[in-house]
């Protein structure tokens, strides 16, 4: 069975009259095993087949042999299905709506099946979508994930569809989203992805798209637990300001609790394998005397309504100032991490928007903090689109050409975070 | 309980490796079984709690301090995890903070305060269910020496078991019960005298023994005796009459008015709170002075250390504090014992309180 483990990372002193907690809770899984080994899981490959997909054509043929490996990785006794995405979501595999059980039969009937993708059509993603839930819905699984692949915005459906689509789609699988090329959306990729509890990324070239396919569905089949919740309990009179996964990606989770009793709410995490995440908790509790030792969070993974692991966020009140203004390191570098992801996105739609100035600013700050906390990838990232001329001062300029999918690798993988680096 | 393999005794009620020859675990206060206790000399008592209050007449004993399960500012639960469930305030120590009700008649608390950062008093109390015994002892450990609450500790325990385990007297007057419970007291005083010495042997005697003050009162029938050694005190509080106060300090304070000073003018001076007589290694003078009342009337006997009387004094003060509070309906012993600690708290804190209480209700016997 898998083992969770929660450590707190926070500074507990709270100098008089202040009210806000904050902790950073690292949850680790091990022993996760395979997906499908409680309860049945159920992939989905949807892969889009528009007419653009033609254009070049490398990218269908990528398309299909992504599809291909992405099947081989699904082990045998998982549901699962294959979609054609274009005006309407269209099944490859099984032939009729429904999904199949893998064994070697259906692996080999599928393969073949998927050879046979052909472009033309629209984008209509929101049908797509909703085909994938209707097809969830037909099978009973514990766990179910999709892989929706696309190369251009959303086009050939009415604006709404997208937003109904996700809204019965969320809490029924996860989804992980890829860009290929340079003509889609990250915004809308984004969107889905955030709702529906997955990745989402760029796959600039096409002939990237294999290697991508094979780990993310590699990935999904050692997701070993289906389900798994945080748990947050806090005092009477607190207000929860917000609950935040900051790695390995940042992800804000504040809107996702459903109140479960009356100072308890929880927040889906989705599914598990072996692996670390860290969570940003921000509690503000009502004050107490100096002296006082609160609780301010009980923190609780929680999977089949059972508690796996436990952390307490706590709050004592003291006029000692070495104590009380203390930053936690692990506070402190994830609240930068955030900044980061925030100020890289809106200096990238500044300069989307013409204003140079701003744009340069913010990509400046972005690249100080990116410098200062050690995150090389998102360092390299921005290197494609400015140039440094002072990290630790965050002077940069804007480059004069630039790769619009290096823009849209950066504000894609803006979110993806360094892990705090832990005393040996 | 001993670990086969290593030898080491451990406490029965936390599991906290306990120091040979201890008689209380020194984690959580709890007694340690006799399995864990040295050998005793000649001048020690058998450190052994008798087992269910060591009578057959029905007399319970509380053997220790019982963890609070409700959390003492909200009322809400606390969790395994010493967290209440509702305010999320930490629910203190079972040595931090403990209650004892051993019958519906009798009840006390003992709580660090606010200033101190240990609690050094010490409570244990008895009752019989029939009404007719009650047993009340507060050891208030001596701050300046270290280990002073596990000596108050062992103290009160043993001061207690001594006298729930000694026969009643065998005439019912007036004279011959206070003279029996004088005598129990003293010899009780002793004993605890005994204890707070074996803590400084377990301890390698320490240049500075740890030692405490000791005040314990038997209300039998219409009969209260009570022995002191030290500042802590014993109230008679008659319903609708004056209080009285049982003992009288032995300090600096003491001697300063018996010199002429007003209370007033004593409780002002720096050496007032200096005790002149203690239980412990370094004692001169460990026996106890004892007093005797015969009650006449319903009302509630007190006994509690200097954390409560440093806010209300002369006895009608303590009579005005404790009448607030039953008219705030704290009207059981362990209730009323409970809201005297938060009103000390609320007047600061600044010693360790404990506030022991016994209903004298006659009718009801």
């Amino acid at each position: 069975m898998a083992e969770f483990t929660a450590e707190v990372f926070q500074n507990e002193y709270l100098a008089d009259g202040a009210t806000d907690a904050h902790a950073v809770v690292s949850v680790t899984c091990r022993g996760a095993g395979k997906a499908g080994e409680v309860g049945d899981a159920a992939e989905i490959i949807i892969v889009d087949t528009s007419g653009s997909m033609d254009m070049p054509p490398t990218k269908i043929a990528a398309a299909r042999r992504a599809a291909r490996v992405a099947v081989d990785e699904i082990v045998d006794g998982t549901w699962f299905a294959v979609i054609s995405g274009h005006s309407v979501a269209q099944m490859v595999y099984p032939p009729h709506p429904g999904m199949a059980k893998m064994t070697s039969v259906t692996r080999a009937d599928a393969q073949q099946a998927v050879e046979r993708l052909r472009s033309g059509g629209a984008t209509a993603i929101g049908a797509w979508i909703q085909a994938a839930t209707e097809l969830f819905a037909q099978v009973s699984a514990a766990q179910r994930h999709a892989i929706l692949l696309t190369d251009g915005k959303i086009e050939g459906e009415p604006e709404s569809a997208l937003p109904q689509a996700l809204e019965a789609a969320r809490g029924r699988f996860q989804c992980d989203c890829r860009g290929i090329g340079q003509d889609w959306v990250v915004e809308e990729l984004r969107e889905i992805a955030t709702a529906l509890m997955g990745t989402v990324d760029i796959v600039a070239k096409p002939e990237d798209l294999e290697a991508d396919f094979e780990s993310m569905m590699r990935e999904s089949m050692n997701r070993g637990v289906a389900d798994a919740r945080l748990r947050i309990w806090t005092p009477q009179g607190s207000e929860v300001l917000f609950v935040r996964q900051v790695a390995p990606t940042v992800e804000d989770l504040t809107a996702r609790g459903v109140q479960t009793a009356p100072l308890v709410r929880e927040f889906p995490t989705g599914a598990w394998s072996d692996e670390s995440r860290d969570y940003h908790v921000a509690v503000r509790v009502p004050v107490a005397g100096v002296g006082n030792e609160r609780l301010a969070a009980r923190v609780e993974l929680v999977v089949d309504d059972e508690v796996r692991a436990k952390s307490l966020v706590k709050a004592v009140w003291s006029t000692d100032t070495h104590l009380t203004t203390r930053i936690d390191p692990a506070v402190a570098h994830y609240t930068g991490q955030v900044k980061l992801a925030d100020t890289i996105q809106k200096g990238l739609a500044a300069k989307a928007a013409g204003d140079d100035r701003t744009a340069t600013v913010l990509l400046g700050e972005a690249a100080k903090i990116a410098h200062d906390s050690g995150n090389e990838n998102t360092t390299r990232l921005l290197e494609k689109v400015v140039d440094v001329v002072d990290a630790d001062t965050g002077t940069v300029r804007l480059k004069q050409h630039v790769e619009k999918t290096d823009e849209m690798a950066l504000d894609t993988r803006s979110t993806k975070t360094t892990r705090i680096r832990r005393e040996p | 309980m001993t670990d086969a393999a290593t030898d080491i005794v451990r406490c029965p009620a936390c599991a906290e490796a306990v120091v040979p020859g201890d008689a209380f675990c020194e984690s959580c206060g709890a007694a340690v079984s006799a399995g864990a206790v040295a050998p005793t000399d000649d001048d020690t008592m058998p450190m052994e709690l008798p087992p269910n209050g060591g009578r057959a007449d029905g007399t319970t004993f509380s053997p220790a301090p019982g963890v609070a399960d409700e959390c003492l500012e909200c009322g809400g639960d606390v969790l395994d995890d010493g967290f209440c469930s509702q305010c999320g305030k930490r629910a203190p120590s079972p040595r931090d903070h403990f209650r004892e009700s051993p019958v519906d008649w009798v009840g006390g608390v003992c709580d660090r305060g606010i200033a101190h950062a240990r609690n050094e008093d010490a409570m244990a109390l008895a009752g019989m269910p029939d009404r007719s015994l009650a047993v009340l002892v507060v050891c208030d450990g001596v701050t300046s020496a270290p280990d002073s609450d596990r000596a108050s500790l062992a103290a009160a325990r043993e001061a207690c078991a001594a006298l729930v385990s000694t026969p009643l007297p065998t005439s019912q007057g007036v004279a011959a019960t206070l003279s029996h419970w004088s005598s129990a007291i003293s010899r009780a005083a002793a004993t605890a005298n005994a204890a707070t010495i074996g803590v400084a042997r377990s301890l390698g005697n320490p240049a500075e023994p740890p030692s405490c003050t000791f005040v314990a009162a038997v209300l039998h029938r219409d009969v209260v005796t009570v022995g002191w050694c030290g500042d802590s005190r014993a109230y008679w509080l008659p319903d609708g009459g004056p209080a009285v106060a049982l003992t009288l300090d032995h300090s600096l304070g003491t001697e300063l008015m018996q010199r002429g000073m007003s209370q007033a003018e004593a409780e002002a001076d720096s050496t007032f709170h200096t005790i002149t007589r203690w239980l412990g290694a370094d004692s001169v003078d460990p026996t106890a002075e004892t007093s005797s009342r015969e009650l006449d009337a319903p009302g509630w006997l007190l006994v509690c250390s200097d954390g409560l009387w440093n806010y209300a004094s002369p006895p009608a003060a303590v009579r005005a504090v404790v009448d607030d509070q039953l008219a705030a309906g704290h009207t059981t012993p362990v209730a009323l014992a409970a809201a005297l600690v938060r009103w000390a708290n609320e007047q600061g804190g600044h010693d360790n309180i404990t506030a022991a209480l016994a209903r004298h209700e006659p009718s009801l016997r």
